[in-house]
């Protein structure tokens, strides 16, 4: 794909209307089970604040990032990432409010921090959704810049924790996650982890989605531990931010406390895998 | 950022500066400005939130707003405020018609969340006219959320 086309997107009005209007498509799309949930309305008036503004700070660089893996631009221009990064939070913020609005679940009469908690945890999914939209529902990438980011060991990591991020930040809020682990026995978790490192391992390199990876000349087991094992572990650390932001460990034991971290580990560890599918 | 923003404008969409990228259009300014702007806005109001809201546990009261016949019997408007650092969930707000020392009626109602520094409405149904008794209003407890 040459250079024009790479460059016109950012730098042309009416390409950057339509993939604006693209990008609210894709914050509706996949937001939507979100911000439909009930518990996200009630995390965002009740949960700690600090944790809450952690956490939009920490999913800017997220964008930033996938701004750069799906590969916009020609080449890495920081400016240019951070414009699609910032554009994407404001679709992601903007159509957050306009539904939390419809739904009757923001009002005016609210107090402001109230209404802002609120929109802002729902802009992280949102926003997220509103980045992979262009990728989803736009044209096709430059496949060969594609391929040589995600050969970047980094780059294929940091796919798998946006991943992770996307697919489990989708069920951590809700009740379930625990009540789930509760249920559990320590076997089941064991069962539980091994499944969740197993399917990730096969998703990436065996059943053939497109984008699959090609285990190339390296081994089984260095492939399995540079990869699977990796991601895994990220997909754990994901999910043990993302139950500590919601708040649903304080005053769990340990053995409660790794449970649930599977639990939610297994969505992380398949939104890992299929990383590739959808970002 | 200020001198690549006056670069794009001083020379036009389609130009490129010297280091050869290429300007950019002025609807991803405005975009990407708006985008700063709320994620600055809403760190700064969840920060500025959490700073100042404390940390202390729920503080909550109720008061009767107005008393209004509904059907048969007759309704209470009541608002729950909490002045305290947390969230309460599951309040219970039980209210009794009184004479006296003695209770006539008892009502409760019980609210989901009563979040940190915000009102919540509800209502109370009594057989009574409330406005002909003392009404006696207790939040009687809460849950952590």
């Amino acid at each position: 794909m040459d250079i024009t086309r790479q460059r016109s997107f950012l730098h042309d009005e009416a390409q950057f209307a339509r993939a604006l209007a693209r990008a609210a498509a894709g914050a509706i799309i996949f937001a939507l089970p979100l911000l439909m949930t009930m518990e996200m309305w009630e995390l965002g008036f009740y949960m700690d604040r600090f944790r809450l503004a952690l956490f939009i700070l920490v999913t800017l660089p997220v964008l930033f990032g996938l701004s750069y893996f799906a590969g916009f631009e020609e080449t890495f221009c920081w400016q240019d990432d951070l414009i699609d990064a910032l554009s994407a939070f404001a679709v992601g913020f903007l159509m957050s409010a306009a539904l939390l609005t419809v739904f009757a679940i923001v009002r005016l009469d609210q107090p402001l921090p109230e209404i802002i908690g609120k929109i802002a945890l729902q802009s992280v999914p949102a926003s997220i959704g509103a980045m992979l939209a262009r990728k989803q529902l736009g044209q096709q990438d430059d496949a060969d810049r594609e391929r040589r980011i995600r050969s970047s060991y980094p780059g294929e990591l940091f796919l798998m924790g946006a991943g992770a991020l996307f697919v489990g930040f989708n069920v951590a809020p809700t009740e379930e996650m625990i009540l789930i682990s509760y249920k559990m026995s320590p076997w089941h978790a064991v069962a539980l982890a091994v499944l969740s490192l197993g399917l990730l391992h096969i998703f990436v390199y065996t059943v053939g989605f497109a984008g699959q990876e090609s285990a190339g000349d390296d081994g089984f087991v260095s492939v399995f531990l540079r990869f699977s094992v990796a991601g895994y572990g990220i997909a754990l650390l994901i999910s043990l931010y993302l139950l500590w932001t919601f708040e649903r460990i304080a005053g769990l034991s340990m053995m409660e406390l790794v449970t649930a971290t599977v639990v939610l580990g297994f969505p992380s560890a398949l939104g890992a895998a299929t990383a590739r599918l959808i970002v | 950022m200020a001198d690549i923003r006056e670069n794009d404008i001083a020379s036009g969409s389609a130009s490129r500066d010297e280091d050869g990228s290429a300007s950019v259009s002025r609807l991803a300014w405005i975009s990407s400005g708006l985008g700063l702007l709320l994620f600055l806005g809403s760190v700064g109001v969840l920060g500025y939130e959490g700073i100042t809201r404390g940390n202390g546990p729920p503080v909550i009261t109720a008061t009767v707003e107005a008393v209004v016949p509904a059907g048969p019997r007759w309704l209470a408007h009541i608002q729950v405020t909490n002045d305290g650092g947390k969230t309460g969930a599951k309040v219970q707000v039980e209210g009794q018609l009184m004479a006296g020392d003695e209770a006539l009626e008892t009502s409760v109602a019980e609210f989901d969340y009563v979040p940190a520094g915000s009102e919540q409405k509800g209502g109370l149904f009594f057989d009574r006219d409330p406005r002909a008794h003392d009404v006696r209003l207790r939040v009687l407890g809460y849950i952590e959320p």
